[in-house]
């Protein structure tokens, strides 16, 4: 598999802060990579260096084998940026068909209207849609010269349920077409379903990287559930073996174990007083939160 | 320069072409502002002469320049604001839209949407207001007007390098009508003070306007007016420029 994208020893350094630190990662044609991370983990950051958006402090990064600030790079890729509006004064149609025009080969401007659902929108000005439907108007500029690469950061805030499931499913059919796709989003929900692998970043560093399932295993992933009784403390439970992760909420406490099999034996072995219990793999959100918080300490 | 580069261009032409006629504000203070205000000055100060000319002829080449100032001026810098605030600027450049193509199609939209005032104007003040001039100064002023107006857009860009586009609507109005009063082109420079007629000889309103006042009362090129909107459009260049680039390098 030929790289989309690879980045060597790249660090980014703003005034005295570290936002990106000596980050190595190749991303192969073809994958959907989600990046995730904490606010201020430096996703958003090594998404526009490489755009070639920023320049990074140290280390290389090549987009499509060369530089990102190419215009021939520039051709093949698009993008969802944050905190980009859409534009005064033009109708939905009027946008779509400003960006065509950037490129070699862009996609039908009747296709682009389907895939961002805006089809009854497409002579309305861009700027009286909704925050949501502005989002889908920049995912069909993003899509509008047929890219190759596609980055999609934070895409789906502000959308509404069928939108969001019209978008994934987009997003997955251009992945079924060889497009490589690198996505950062808050909906841990989302990168699960639809990335193929997974790379978590903190404090601008890789703090795990592989397909969703791997990165759920090897963290804590599954969790046992219950309504303690009032002996129950967090000191207790943390004497037992096995628990990495103690939480309550009100007095259901969530417990993350690498063994969860062992554990509800223990539990009951001890004599915990327990009701109501529940046994779960933990979800990204689990593995996710655990890999965070272990680097943070 | 290939073939997809001269179709987004052209794109962008006519995107910020429709952007302008959209504008209430380029529509008030470069359409209806101008013509109204030369009927009405027109019709009250009627035949006296300002240097040499009839009124109404002088008045018009003031309108004209007034129009052109708020088109490439205000309403240029507030587009410009806007296109930066939204993050705009952001997106086009991770497209392959050269920034020279960005630049080339600011400049011809613009010249266009000047083009086409001064021949509204004139065509209003031929036809409107019995305005008699030679077709060599009708050519020569119109083509004062419109290559010097052009000049303002680097005020406009100086005032579009601003980050809120609320301030820069605000804050370019004031400065647009004040330089436009200043400068003369309300009501001649003559009527004012000494005092007043020395500094508005500085300013670039006065400059353009001068320049237009010049060709139809029989003179020629006023090169201390090319000169001193040159000067102006080099310093609001290089201002811009410098901040722009240090927004950047946050």
């Amino acid at each position: 598999m030929k790289p989309a994208i690879q980045l060597t020893g790249v660090s980014k350094v703003y005034k005295e802060k570290k936002a990106v630190d000596d980050l190595t990662l190749t991303i192969a044609e073809g994958t959907v990579v989600a990046l995730l991370g904490p606010n201020g983990a430096g996703k958003t950051t090594t998404v526009s260096m490489i755009l070639g958006m920023n320049k990074p402090t140290k280390g290389t990064i090549k987009l499509l084998g060369d530089d990102p600030r190419e215009q021939r790079v520039r051709d093949r890729i698009g993008a969802m940026l944050q905190d980009v509006s859409v534009i005064d004064g033009l109708k939905v149609a009027e946008t779509i068909q400003l960006f065509r025009s950037y490129y070699q080969k862009p996609l039908a401007l009747d296709y682009l209207l389907k895939v961002s659902n805006l089809e009854a929108e497409r002579d309305k000005l861009a700027t009286a849609l909704s925050g949501g439907q502005q989002r889908r108007l920049g995912f069909a500029l993003a899509l509008a010269g047929d890219p190759e690469v596609i980055f999609l950061d934070e895409p789906t805030v502000g959308m509404d349920v069928t939108s969001r499931q019209l978008f994934w499913d987009t997003v997955r059919a251009m992945a079924g077409r060889g497009r490589t796709i690198v996505l950062t989003t808050h909906y841990l929900d989302e990168a699960d379903s639809v990335a193929d692998r997974i790379v978590v970043i903190n404090n601008g560093r890789i703090i795990a990287d592989g397909t969703p399932s791997e990165i759920k295993a090897e963290t804590t992933g599954r969790v046992i559930s219950f309504i303690a009784g009032s002996s129950v403390t967090t000191e207790a439970l943390l004497q037992l073996p096995g628990i990495t992760n103690v939480e309550w909420s009100g007095r259901r406490v969530k417990l993350s174990s690498g063994d969860t099999d062992s554990l509800i034996k223990l539990l009951i072995e001890k004599r915990v007083e327990m009701r109501d219990i529940e046994i779960q793999s933990g979800g990204l959100e689990d593995a996710f939160q655990a890999l965070v918080a272990s680097t943070n300490q | 320069m290939n073939s997809t580069m001269l179709r987004a261009t052209v794109a962008q032409c006519k995107a910020e072409l429709l952007r302008t006629v959209r504008n209430k504000r380029f529509v008030i203070f470069s359409v209806i502002m101008p013509v109204l205000f030369f009927f009405l000055f027109s019709n009250v100060v009627g035949s006296q002469k300002v240097g040499g000319v009839d009124f109404t002829a002088y008045y018009l080449m003031s309108m004209t320049c007034y129009g052109i100032i708020g088109a490439s001026f205000s309403t240029f810098s507030i587009r410009m604001a806007r296109e930066r605030s939204l993050g705009w600027i952001r997106l086009l450049k991770i497209t392959p839209l050269p920034s020279w193509a960005y630049i080339v199609s600011k400049i011809a939209s613009q010249a266009i949407i000047n083009l086409v005032i001064i021949l509204m104007m004139f065509v209003i003040g031929g036809l409107g207001r019995q305005v008699d001039m030679s077709a060599a100064h009708w050519i020569e002023s119109g083509l004062w007007i419109w290559i010097g107006g052009l000049s303002f857009m680097s005020l406009g860009t100086l005032f579009g390098s601003m980050r809120n586009p609320d301030a820069v609507q605000v804050l370019s109005t004031i400065v647009y009508m004040a330089l436009s009063v200043l400068g003369g082109l309300w009501m001649p420079t003559e009527t004012m003070s000494q005092t007043m007629q020395t500094i508005s000889k500085l300013t670039p309103t006065y400059r353009l306007g001068q320049g237009a006042w010049n060709i139809i009362a029989g003179g020629s090129i006023d090169w201390m007016g090319v000169l001193i909107l040159a000067i102006y459009m080099v310093v609001f260049m290089r201002i811009s420029a410098y901040i722009m680039k240090k927004q950047e390098a946050v």
